[in-house]
C-alpha cells in the first residue's frame, strides 16, 4: 500500500479559550512544514457545524487521507470528528485528535511556551498520524437472553422487565427460595404498608 | 414474586449457585448448580403432611435461628417456588431404614432421597448482577454486648421478632422474661460511618427503618416509650421527613449521642444505657427493657464469587463498582453485564427498584439491537512471531487470551472479549502482540516525534485514557496552573507502557518519564495497572543496574477527579527534570546505545 | 512471599520499612509527599 500520506490539519481557536493563548495563526502556518502534512487551516470553532463541514469539505477537495484536529480533548468530542470523518468517506480510524486546551491553553499562561507547546503536541499527533491505519469494527450477535443473578427485589424487578418486553429470562438464586430480604420485612418505609 | 414462579419466559433456578460464566458481550455462557432438594419441585402440592411426620426440629435459618423448622420444609408460606425441601444435614432417613417417614405419607410420592446436584447450563447476551446487601455483624461494637446480654437484639432480629411469620404473630416479646417490653431503645449507626470499627460509609436504609420501626411499635403498643440515640438523622427520600415528624409526634424520644456502653441490671435483665447526650453536653444514665442496634449493611458475601465470575471491580467500601458514578451508575465495566439494587451500594426497595428497571432496560437496548460493536483498539496476536510463553494470557485482566503452552501453538485472543487496555502487549516480550490503534510503531514514533529538539527540558508523560488523562483534563478545566514541560501520551491503560518505549524515551535524550494510571480500585480494566507497577519495579531495578537513576521514571496514580494532584504531580517532576543535566542525559545515551539493546 | 523491605519514595527520598509481595501488588503512597513512586529496595546481599 504505498499510498501517498495527505495529512490535513485543522486547529480551533474554540473562540478566545485556546487563541487566548495559543497563537493559532502561527501554529496553522507552522503545521503545513510537517511532513506529509499538506493542508492545515484554523476554524473559529471545529466541532460547531461550519468547522465539521470545513473537514469533509477538505478531505474531498485536498484528498486528506489522515486528518489531525488540534482542539480540546478526545475524551469530549473524538466520537464527533470521528463521525464528522466518516461522513465524507474516510475510515474514522484515521483520525487522530490534538489536545490543545485542556492540556496546553488553559493550563498555561504564557503564550510563547504555550505556542510552543502546542507546536509538540500537534507534531506529535501528526506522527500517530502518519502511521494510522483503517480499522473495521468488529460486529458480535447478542444471544437473545438474559442472565438475572439474586432473586431479590432487584432481581425479580429486573426479570419482570425483561421478561414483559419477550425476552427469555434465567434467574438464579442461591436460596432455596426467591424474595431475598425482603421477604422478611414487615413493613416499610414510608408508606409504612 | 407469584409472577416470577409463573411468568412463561423465566426459567427460575432456586436454591442453584452459579459454577463458571464464560464468554464476552453479546455472548456468555452460563453453568448453574442446582442443588438437590430431594423433593421434586414441579410435583410437590404443599400439602405439608411431610412435615407433620418428621422428627427432626432445627433452628429456622429463615428466622435466624429465633423459631423453628422441621428437615424438610419450606422456607416461608409465600416461597417461590413453593415447593418444600429436605436439608440433608438434618434428616435423619438418607437411610430409608432410619426414618423414611416423610415418603411414606407423600401422596404425590415426590421425595426422592437419590436426587443429585443438576447442572444446568445455557447462553445468554446480557447479566444482570442483583446479588444484594446482608447486615453486618453487630459483635464488632463489644460496648453493646450483643453476645451477652440476650435483651440486646439487632434491627434486623427485630424485623422478624415483630413479623407475621415469627410465632408471637407480631407481637414483641422480651427475649428474657417473655413479656412485652415497657421501654425499649434504638441505637443507630452501628456498624456504620466509623473508620475504625465496622464500616465507615452511611448504609443509607437504618435510620428510616428505625424511624419505621417506632412507628410500628407506636401503632400497635402506644404504651410502649420509644428512644432513638443518633448522631444524625437522615430523612432524605420523598416522604421520609414526614415520616420522621410522625414519629417524633406520636412522642418517640430523640436523643442526639450514640452511646458508648451498655449494662445489665442482673436482677431485672434491663439495660442501662450510658451516652454523651451531644445538645446538652451531658453525659446521660437511661434504663430499657430491651435496646434494638440499628446495625449497617455490607455486600453479600456471595457476590465476591460472582465478580470474579464476571470480572467487575469492587470499590473500596466493598459494593461493585459502576462505570462512572453519575453518568454510567448502571453499567458494570465489563461490557454487557448490568447492575442492579444493593449490589451497588446499599439503598431502600424504591431505589432497587428503580435501578432494577434501568438494568432491565439497559440490557434491552442490547438485546434489541441484537448487535454489538467492539472499538477497534483491540489486540492481534502475530502468530510467527508467538512463542506461546503464556504470558499474556496470564496478564490478560477478562481472560481474553488462551495460549496452549505444551501443544507451543501461538496464542488465541477473543476480538470480542478483549478491551484494548494493551497489557498483554507491553508483556509479550516477543513483540508478537499488536494493538490496533495504539500500535508499538505509533507510540514510538511519538516519542521520536516528542524529543526531535530540546529533548532537555521535556517530560514524555504516559497517562491512562480513563483516569490520569482525564485528571488532566479536569485541572485544564478547572483552570489550574503547571509548568508547560509535560508532552502526553495517550494510552486506553497505564497497563499498555512497554519498557521498550520508557528505554526509548531514555535513549531520546528524556530527562524524566512519568508513567500515569489509575488508583488500584479505579482500574477500568480490573487490575491490569497492577501490571504496569510491577513492570515500574522491574525497570527501576535495571536502570540502577546500568546506573542511571531510577527516580528519573516516575509513577503516579491519579484519577480523573485529582486535577490537584496531577497539578502537584506536574511541578514535583519538572522539579526532578530541572536536576537532570545535560551531561547526565548524554551519559544516558551513552551507555542506552553502548551496551546491547534495552 | 511477603517479606519485610524498605521502601523508598523516588520523589523525596523518604525511606520507611513495610511488607511487600511481589505477586500480590499494593497501591503504595509516601507518607511524606503523597508520591506513589515508592520503590521496593532489592536486598543487600549479606557477606
Ligand atoms: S472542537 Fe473543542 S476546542 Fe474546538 S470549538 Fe469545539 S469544543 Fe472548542
Ligand atoms: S426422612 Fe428426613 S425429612 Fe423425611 S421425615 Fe424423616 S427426617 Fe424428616
Ligand atoms: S506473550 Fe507473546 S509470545 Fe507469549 S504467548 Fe503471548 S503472544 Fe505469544
Ligand atoms: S489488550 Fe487487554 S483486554 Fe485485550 S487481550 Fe490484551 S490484555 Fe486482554
Ligand atoms: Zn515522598
Amino acid at each position: 500500500m504505498a499510498e501517498e500520506l495527505r495529512i490535513g490539519v485543522f486547529v480551533c481557536e474554540c473562540g478566545i479559550n485556546i487563541a487566548g493563548t495559543v497563537d493559532c495563526d502561527g501554529l496553522t502556518e507552522w503545521a503545513k512544514t510537517l511532513p506529509d502534512v499538506v493542508f492545515a487551516i484554523k476554524n473559529r470553532y471545529t466541532c460547531a457545524e461550519p468547522g465539521q463541514q470545513e473537514i469533509k469539505q477538505y478531505i474531498k477537495e485536498e484528498n486528506l487521507n489522515r486528518v489531525v484536529v488540534a482542539s480540546c480533548t478526545p475524551r469530549m468530542h473524538e466520537p464527533t470528528f470521528r463521525r464528522c470523518c466518516a461522513d465524507a468517506g474516510l475510515n474514522p480510524y484515521l483520525f487522530e485528535m490534538a489536545n490543545i486546551r485542556e492540556q496546553c491553553s488553559w493550563v498555561h499562561s504564557d503564550r510563547k511556551q504555550a505556542t510552543q507547546k502546542a507546536k509538540d503536541i500537534v507534531k506529535i499527533a501528526v506522527a500517530k498520524a502518519r502511521l494510522l491505519e483503517s480499522q473495521k469494527e468488529l460486529e458480535v450477535p447478542v444471544t437473545q437472553a438474559a442472565l438475572v443473578v439474586g432473586g431479590g427485589i432487584a432481581g425479580i424487578q429486573s426479570s419482570l422487565d425483561l421478561a414483559d418486553a419477550g425476552y427469555q429470562v434465567w434467574l438464579v438464586e442461591k436460596e432455596p427460595t426467591i424474595g431475598g430480604l425482603m421477604s422478611y420485612i414487615n413493613k416499610t418505609f414510608p408508606t409504612m404498608d | 414474586m407469584m409472577d416470577v414462579g409463573r411468568h412463561p419466559k423465566i426459567n427460575l433456578l432456586a436454591y442453584s449457585e452459579i459454577e463458571e460464566i464464560t464468554g464476552y458481550i453479546g455472548n456468555f455462557h452460563v453453568k448453574v448448580r442446582k442443588k438437590a432438594r430431594y423433593v421434586d419441585e414441579k410435583a410437590c402440592t404443599a400439602c405439608d403432611e411431610c412435615v407433620k411426620v418428621c422428627p427432626v426440629v432445627m433452628p429456622d435459618e429463615h428466622q435466624l435461628g429465633l423459631s423453628t423448622r422441621k428437615a424438610i420444609y419450606m422456607p416461608f408460606a409465600q416461597a417461590v417456588p413453593a415447593s418444600y425441601l429436605i436439608n440433608m444435614e438434618d434428616c435423619l432417613g438418607n437411610n430409608p431404614i432410619a426414618c423414611d417417614k416423610c415418603a411414606e405419607v407423600c401422596d404425590p410420592k415426590c421425595i426422592d432421597f437419590d436426587q443429585q446436584d443438576e447442572f444446568v447450563e445455557f447462553d445468554v447476551g446480557v447479566a444482570i448482577v442483583a446479588t444484594g446487601m446482608y447486615v453486618c455483624d453487630p459483635t464488632i461494637l463489644d460496648e453493646y454486648r450483643y453476645t451477652k446480654y440476650e435483651n440486646v437484639i439487632t434491627s434486623w432480629e427485630f424485623e422478624i421478632l415483630t413479623g407475621p411469620g415469627y410465632v408471637t404473630k407480631g407481637e414483641l416479646l422480651r427475649p428474657t422474661d417473655r413479656k412485652p417490653p415497657k421501654n425499649i431503645a434504638f441505637i443507630q449507626c452501628v456498624g456504620s460511618r466509623s473508620e475504625k470499627r465496622g464500616n465507615p460509609y452511611c448504609s443509607n436504609i437504618c435510620c428510616m427503618n428505625t424511624v419505621k420501626d417506632t412507628l410500628f411499635l407506636k401503632e400497635h403498643h402506644p404504651e410502649i416509650d420509644c428512644s432513638v440515640f443518633y448522631m444524625d438523622i437522615r430523612s432524605f427520600g420523598k416522604g421520609y421527613e414526614e415520616l420522621y415528624k410522625r414519629s417524633k409526634a406520636v412522642g418517640v424520644k430523640y436523643i442526639r449521642g450514640i452511646p458508648g456502653d451498655i449494662v445489665e441490671d442482673p436482677k431485672t435483665k434491663n439495660l442501662i444505657v450510658t451516652v454523651e447526650n451531644t445538645t446538652t453536653g451531658k453525659i446521660e444514665k437511661h434504663e430499657f427493657e430491651m435496646v434494638v442496634l440499628s446495625i449497617g449493611v455490607i455486600p453479600r458475601p456471595e457476590t465476591e464469587q460472582i465478580q470474579r465470575a464476571l470480572t467487575l471491580s469492587k470499590a473500596p467500601c466493598g459494593f461493585l463498582m459502576e462505570t462512572h458514578y453519575q453518568l454510567d451508575p448502571i453499567d458494570s465495566p465489563t461490557g454487557g453485564v448490568f447492575l442492579a439494587g444493593c449490589c451497588e451500594s446499599p439503598k431502600d426497595i424504591k431505589s432497587s427498584v428503580i435501578q432494577a428497571s434501568g438494568a432491565a432496560s439497559r440490557a434491552e437496548t442490547l438485546l434489541t439491537t441484537g448487535k454489538v460493536k467492539v472499538e477497534a483498539i483491540t489486540s492481534t496476536i502475530i502468530p510467527d512471531m508467538c512463542k506461546a510463553c503464556g504470558i499474556c494470557a496470564d496478564a490478560c485482566p477478562y481472560g481474553s487470551i488462551t495460549v496452549d503452552r505444551k501443544a507451543k501453538t501461538p496464542a488465541v485472543v477473543v476480538e470480542a472479549a478483549c478491551k484494548g487496555c494493551g497489557t498483554c502487549g507491553a508483556e509479550c516480550r516477543f513483540d508478537a502482540i499488536e494493538m490496533k490503534h495504539f500500535t508499538d510503531r505509533q507510540i514510538m514514533a511519538m516519542i521520536d516525534a516528542m524529543f526531535e529538539e530540546k529533548p532537555e527540558e521535556k517530560i514524555c508523560i504516559f497517562a491512562c485514557n480513563w483516569c490520569s488523562y482525564g485528571g488532566a483534563d479536569l485541572a485544564g478545566l478547572s483552570r489550574m496552573q503547571y509548568p508547560p514541560n509535560g508532552r502526553i501520551i495517550r494510552t486506553m491503560c497505564s497497563g499498555r507502557v512497554d519498557e521498550k518505549f520508557i528505554w526509548h524515551a531514555f535513549k531520546k535524550g528524556a530527562p524524566v518519564v512519568l508513567v500515569s494510571g489509575c488508583h488500584f480500585a479505579d482500574c477500568h480494566y480490573i487490575n491490569a495497572n497492577r501490571w504496569t507497577q510491577k513492570r515500574i519495579e522491574g525497570m527501576w531495578n535495571k536502570l540502577e543496574r546500568k546506573g542511571i537513576r531510577p527516580k528519573r521514571l516516575q509513577l503516579e496514580w491519579i484519577s480523573a477527579a485529582e486535577a490537584v494532584k496531577w497539578t502537584k504531580v506536574m511541578h514535583a517532576v519538572e522539579d526532578l527534570r530541572k536536576t537532570v543535566t545535560k551531561e547526565e542525559i548524554e551519559e544516558t545515551k551513552k551507555i542506552l546505545s553502548d551496551k546491547k539493546k534495552g | 512471599m511477603a517479606e519485610e523491605v524498605t521502601f523508598k519514595c523516588l520523589r523525596c527520598g523518604y525511606e520507611f520499612k513495610g511488607t511487600y509481595d511481589r505477586k500480590v501488588p499494593e497501591e503504595r503512597e509516601c507518607p511524606k509527599c503523597g508520591s506513589n513512586s515508592i520503590r521496593p529496595l532489592p536486598k543487600k546481599k549479606e557477606k
